[in-house]
């Protein structure tokens, strides 16, 4: 069974007036348990839509909504712990924390949750050293760290709730590639350690790419696709023609597959991109 | 010619309220000049400084240590302080906070206003500056109607209605979605081609970099590069160790020549890259 | 819609109206309203009606919406109506019971205000109808710049009134996403005694308030950048220009003052 499995889902945003828009427009998806699934898509394709609609902040106009099989908006439902279940991060996380001390803020979560000290004490912990905030940051007030600091204490604010999903929306948006890389391969580290099933929406295909198992592309409101990175890069003018920019290595080797050189199409990391290049020029198997 | 902006010399600390004696020092002792005419990258992760120094060149900030100089004005003399403004024009980060005004040609004309242009050569000024930004059509929305990259092009027309020799622009797109980093990136250039303008591009974004003539890379308030972008992007171990991305095209080649092949270390484009892969394995199955 | 809150009231077409200076509208408008409230004799009432009238077709203005503008306050109306009516002494007293008495004065002095607000709420509302805020504020500057001469900050106040117009959109953007994003930690807004709704706003009035000073912030640096130094030798894009319809306008609505002030003067004396 999906962990989280949406069904003729639907929304319409301004109802009956000049401005209806459908944002998501009956999408089918399955998203199994475990798995690290990238989101891309143009602004307005529906991605954010999408994402309030998994954790029951947003009810659709039409479809349902599974989480372990059970619909959210069924009328004996919880949406609340549905919540706790799917944790979403949104774009820019740091302009919502209020509390006076990181150690504060990142417990509001688990609190809202009705957990007791010490085991909000246990995950305000383990969730800071997963984002990794030094012990002493979580006395400070989080207007005092930096802006990547901040981020990451908003991220361990979703995260201390242990959600079985957890989506978030552009993470790294306005980030330097450092600040970019730190969160990304914290991700990678917490999807593998916890095992849950991770959702992340993006921009980059660049940096989407090196860290998923599965890709999401959203275009007006629909699914283009829901496949392996692999198998979607192999699908590159498909993606082109919605206007989403390939990896510039992807696009390396479509030229050089063009000029009649027999090498593989679904590259997208240049590492692999390399190996691929050496094993050719040496006579031998690749080694990826 | 004589430099447009000349920063001599500089050092910039913010003075710390609690500890005087602890004041941080952002900047550490920076020479540059610019050119008119100029398309200039200042590249540098987050904290690297880049952002107090743009702040330097319109006398927002004064450096602590050293000379700043636009069009020969130094820019400590308080007398000439609205002419530098006006020859050095700045573009901020987050579109939304730099827009005054309920109606987008009225924020054009914000500027002009404030230098006392009188009203039908200001309407002149302010239609020719929506046009060459592409937002002529958009002249009585409100902003909020607007998408961020429409935004920040109001906010350059802003800027250039004042007819500035130069504008200094502190990581505009950082807060767009990639169609609106494209517009700005078209847009800036545009501006520098077609009118002349000298465009100060402060970034962390290596691809927006690329499509500069000069990249001046800054870390620790220190200058470590400054130099056409397939010079700055060949040294890709040390822009790592920077913190700073460089073209996944540059990279491979990279990679390339760490095996032992010889490429040449300066390609930047998917085009270039396909060129010299191409040939060289062509060069390689002739030699076997 | 919330959001298009910086339109106000505006209803944007053309009109000769809406074309009019809007100095001219707001000094009309006031002259308006000394004519409502001039004397306690109909004809104030019925110039008043005319006018009403008068503005309305002219400004193309949708009679629904004057109606609709006239609703809110329809309570109050009805409150101060009975007020009126049941407590007023004076003239012929008609009807008694107990405390409750109508008198002659009373109907005619319930009618009066319940006529006299319907007018001065239709009357503003076409200004408000015919203008966009940005254009009013323009226009109060202008009015009140003589005021500057006895240092009131009369720029300053039309400043920060533009700006408060600007960013009332994207403030209330800003709260629906700190609303969403709190939700999603599990915050609850919708539940709990009075006192636990009051506490539950603090996660969402914190980052809002933060997030207004770092704007108010930013926005004064982009501001300085463009070379803003208050109000002084500044000139203006929108420039507000007078022509014949706004002295015309200003003629009639002068000359149906005096009418109503004379025959006042008639009949009162």
């Amino acid at each position: 069974m999906p962990i989280l499995e949406a069904k003729n889902l639907t929304y319409t945003y301004s109802i009956g007036s000049p401005f209806e828009k459908t944002a998501v427009d009956h999408i089918n998806l399955q998203i199994e348990q475990g798995e690290f699934v990238g989101i891309i898509g143009h602004t307005g394709s529906g991605k954010s839509t999408l994402m309030q609609m998994m954790n029951g902040l947003l009810k659709p106009t039409e479809g349902t909504v599974l989480l372990n099989g059970q619909d959210i908006w069924e009328k004996k439902a919880d949406r609340r712990a549905v919540r706790f279940q799917v944790g979403l991060v949104f774009q820019y996380p740091e302009y919502q924390l209020f509390e006076e001390t990181v150690y504060k803020d990142i417990a509001f979560g688990p609190k809202n949750m009705g957990l007791d000290e010490k085991e909000i004490d246990r995950r305000v912990r383990e969730t800071a050293e997963a984002v990794g905030l030094r012990e002493e940051l979580l006395q400070k007030a989080p207007y005092a760290l930096s802006g990547g600091q901040k981020r990451r204490v908003a991220i361990a604010g979703v995260m201390a709730m242990e959600p079985k999903v957890l989506i978030l929306d552009e993470p790294t948006a306005g980030l330097d590639p450092k600040g970019r890389t730190k969160i990304l391969t914290q991700l990678r580290e917490y999807h593998k350690r916890t095992g849950c099933t991770v959702m992340l929406v993006s921009h980059s295909m660049e940096d989407v790419a090196k860290y998923v198992s599965k890709l999401l592309v959203l275009s007006h409101a629909q699914v283009v696709c829901y496949d392996t990175p692999a198998n979607v890069f192999a699908r590159g003018k498909e993606l082109e023609t919605i206007g989403l920019a390939l990896p510039q290595i992807t696009r390396v080797f479509h030229g050089l597959r063009a000029r009649g050189i027999d090498i593989p199409e679904e590259v997208y990391t240049v590492k692999f991109g390399a190996e691929q290049l050496l094993a050719r020029l040496e006579g031998r198997e690749p080694q990826c | 010619m004589k430099p447009l902006i000349q920063i001599d010399n500089v050092r910039f600390s913010y003075p710390n309220e609690e500890n005087p004696a602890e004041n941080t020092e952002v900047l550490k002792g920076i020479s540059l000049e610019f050119e008119p005419g100029e398309l200039v990258a200042v590249l540098g992760h987050n904290g690297s400084g880049k952002s107090t120094l743009a702040k330097l060149m319109n006398a927002v900030l004064l450096p602590t240590e050293g000379r700043v100089t636009v069009c020969g004005m130094d820019t400590a003399d308080e007398e000439k302080l609205f002419e530098i403004r006006q020859h050095v024009g700045m573009v901020f980060q987050n579109p939304d906070n730099q827009i005054v005004a309920t109606i987008v040609e009225e924020d054009v004309a914000f500027g002009l206003e404030n230098l006392g242009v009188p009203s039908d050569e200001m309407r002149d000024r302010v239609d020719q500056a929506l046009h060459a930004v592409g937002m002529y059509e958009y002249r009585e929305h409100a902003p909020h109607q607007l998408s961020g990259g429409q935004k920040q092009r109001v906010a350059i027309a802003g800027i250039i209605a004042m007819r500035p020799d130069c504008i200094v622009l502190d990581e505009p797109t950082a807060m767009l979605d990639p169609q609106g980093r494209k517009e700005v990136m078209r847009t800036i250039k545009l501006l520098n081609r077609d009118y002349g303008i000298t465009v100060i591009l402060i970034t962390h974004e290596m691809d927006e970099a690329a499509q500069c003539q000069r990249v001046v890379v800054i870390d620790h308030g220190e200058v470590r590069m400054d130099a056409a972008p397939e010079k700055v992007f060949s040294h890709v171990q040390l822009m790592r160790e920077l913190g700073l991305d460089v073209p996944q095209p540059t990279e491979l080649v990279d990679l390339l020549r760490q095996a032992g092949y010889d490429l040449d270390p300066e390609i930047m484009t998917v085009e270039e890259c396909v060129d010299a892969v191409a040939a060289l394995m062509t060069k390689q199955s002739g030699n076997v | 819609m919330l959001k298009d809150i910086t339109l106000g009231q505006y209803f944007p077409i053309d009109s000769v109206v809406h074309k009019m200076d809007a100095r001219y509208k707001i000094i009309i408008t006031l002259l308006f309203l000394v004519m409502l409230f001039w004397g306690q004799h109909f004809t104030s009432l019925i110039a008043g009606l005319l006018f009403v009238i008068l503005a309305t077709v002219c400004s193309k203005i949708p009679p629904k919406m004057i109606i609709r503008s006239i609703r809110p306050i329809v309570p109050i109306l009805i409150i101060t109506g009975l007020l009126n009516l049941f407590w007023l002494d004076g003239g012929k007293l008609l009807w008694q019971w107990h405390f409750l008495k109508i008198s002659e004065q009373g109907i005619q002095t319930s009618v009066f205000m319940f006529v006299r607000i319907c007018l001065l709420i239709a009357g503003t509302s076409l200004l408000t109808y015919t203008t966009s805020p940005i254009v009013l504020t323009d226009a109060i500057e202008s009015l009140l710049s003589p005021l500057k001469k006895l240092n009131m900050p009369v720029h300053e106040l039309a400043m920060m009134m533009t700006i408060a117009l600007r960013f009332i959109p994207t403030l209330i953007e800003e709260t629906d996403k700190i609303m969403a994003a709190q939700k999603a930690r599990g915050a609850d807004l919708e539940s709990g005694s009075l006192m636990q709704r009051a506490h539950a706003l603090v996660p969402i009035l914190i980052p809002l308030f933060v997030s207004a000073f770092r704007r108010a912030e930013e926005l004064a640096l982009a501001m300085e950048c463009r070379c803003y130094h208050g109000g002084e030798g500044r000139t203006r894009l929108r420039q507000l220009k007078s022509s014949l319809r706004d002295y015309v306008a200003l003629a009639l609505m002068i000359f149906m003052l005096s009418a109503v002030i004379i025959i006042n003067l008639i009949i009162g004396g």
